[in-house]
């Protein structure tokens, strides 16, 4: 028992600090307003879609025989037939990622005339305006890399377009597919700070699988099962008396 | 009564009630923490090797198609097994299309199932334990919008299973043991055993009392660690 307590002495004073920001931002998500965390607020939730003319449409197969002419080092593992602003496009697939945010590889082509379209400033701002609902004007749009702060886990390039409105929304376009990648505002900032901190994410990577959480929850189910040791020794012990 | 001897008092009384479930939060805490979230997702079952389109198995023209299904949407080109493929939906669904004669392919039977999970699964040989067609009531482990799905359970300790959507026959769902223990971790973490939802009065009462009881001993940690030496005789006696 000596050992016990000893333990769990010293181990109050390594985990102390992270005990109370793990048990402080589990009451933030507690009571958070979790609809805006997720930072839809100026999110179109329907995007209207012009009918495709598919008389006007090449055919997939020709589009890939073009391609592989082309560009006979890429391969295509699929065509899909989508829609940017009005417009129709095939998808080219040529690195396929397990899921949309891991590391993907398109080329668009243009459905009716065959052009090659790569994703313009211009472009992935009007892509951006036809998701956003608010009120605010375009601001800085830049083509960023990954790591991206808003979204650490998406591994593609994208673009960012900012919008000057209360909440700084920020519109996330894919540069090689158009996929909307998402929105992120400051209510999810402030709320992705609390995850930041509850997952002891200090390098902002979008996991909780990092070497400093893993030891520090070590730590701390050992400072809980000691306590909890503790505890029973001293109901054993009858030291719990209601007086 | 001074401050060392209250917050012995309550940081004891406190964590009677609360310090159970602070072992709760401490083991799926640390599970969710070690156990890497892409092989908990299944990721490392499944390979990813989508085949490439090759011009000669796409004999049926997407022209042909939207005759035989005016209203078809989402309609895309892809590898099946090493044959190419129309994936699309409309107002009846979602449906596939071998590419070369345009034959509809969905709803796939149990051995087309069967194949797609070999041919994906990480270890081919592997032995399949079971098979089944769910068409209504998803276990918890699968979202009731991927309905209708072949399940197939691989042999193996980790219990692997593929569930495979019988309209496209795309892997929708990928589980095994650690992310069926995942999930009930997580259920405990935030003291919802059903809904897994964060927001509940519950875990409010118990991360309140849990605080008041840290603070507490939060003092203990003061006077025993910081204030040892100069102390050690107070504490000593006091405690007797």
């Amino acid at each position: 028992m000596k050992l016990v307590k000893c333990l769990h002495k010293w181990l109050s004073v390594l985990v102390a600090i992270q005990l109370f920001i793990w048990l402080g931002s589990g009451l933030f998500f507690n009571l958070m307003d979790s609809t805006k965390a997720k930072g839809n607020e100026n999110l179109v939730s329907n995007l209207a879609v012009k009918k495709i003319d598919h008389k006007r449409l090449l055919e997939p197969s020709y589009i890939l025989s073009q391609f592989n002419k082309e560009q006979p080092q890429k391969p295509v593992n699929s065509i899909k037939l989508i829609q940017l602003i009005d417009q129709p496009y095939y998808l080219l697939n040529h690195y396929l990622g397990l899921y949309q945010h891991f590391y993907n590889e398109h080329s668009l082509v243009n459905a009716y005339t065959g052009e090659m379209k790569t994703i313009d400033k211009i472009m992935a701002q009007t892509l951006a305006i036809s998701t956003y609902s608010g009120r605010g004007n375009i601001g800085v749009t830049e083509r960023i890399s990954p790591p991206i702060d808003d979204f650490p886990k998406e591994k593609n390039i994208v673009w960012r377009v900012n919008f000057d409105d209360e909440l700084y929304t920020s519109v996330y376009i894919d540069a090689s597919s158009g996929r909307v990648v998402g929105h992120s505002n400051d209510d999810k900032r402030f709320a992705d700070f609390f995850f930041m901190l509850h997952f002891m994410d200090y390098g902002t990577l979008g996991s909780f699988n990092n070497w400093q959480i893993i030891l520090f929850s070590i730590l701390t189910l050992m400072f809980c099962i000691t306590g909890f040791v503790w505890t029973l020794d001293l109901l054993i012990k009858g030291r719990y008396k209601i007086r | 009564m001074s401050w060392y001897r209250n917050s012995r008092k309550y940081h004891k009384w406190l964590m009677l009630f609360v310090g159970f479930q602070f072992v709760v939060w401490s083991v799926s805490g640390a599970f969710m923490v070690i156990f890497d979230l892409d092989y908990i997702h299944g990721d490392s079952l499944i390979v990813n090797e989508p085949g490439v389109l090759n011009k000669s198995q796409i004999n049926y023209s997407i022209a042909k198609l939207y005759r035989h299904y005016p209203n078809a949407k989402n309609v895309e080109l892809t590898n099946l097994q090493g044959n190419a493929v129309y994936r699309f939906s409309n107002d009846k669904g979602k449906h596939l299309l071998n590419a070369d004669t345009g034959s509809l392919l969905s709803p796939i039977n149990e051995n087309y199932a069967v194949g797609i999970a070999k041919y994906s699964y990480i270890q081919p040989d592997t032995a399949i334990k079971q098979v089944s067609l769910i068409t209504e009531n998803p276990p918890f482990e699968l979202s009731a919008r991927h309905l209708p799905v072949w399940r197939v359970d691989f042999e193996g300790f980790s219990n692997p299973s593929l569930y495979i959507s019988t309209l496209t026959g795309e892997i929708v769902t990928k589980r095994h043991l650690f992310w069926r223990i995942f999930d009930w971790m997580f259920s405990f973490h935030v003291m919802d055993y059903v809904e897994e939802d964060a927001s509940n009065k519950l875990l409010f009462v118990f991360i309140v009392l849990s605080l008041v009881a840290s603070l507490f001993g939060l003092i203990l940690t003061y006077f025993y660690v910081f204030k040892r030496n100069s102390n050690k005789k107070k504490i000593v006696k006091e405690s007797v």
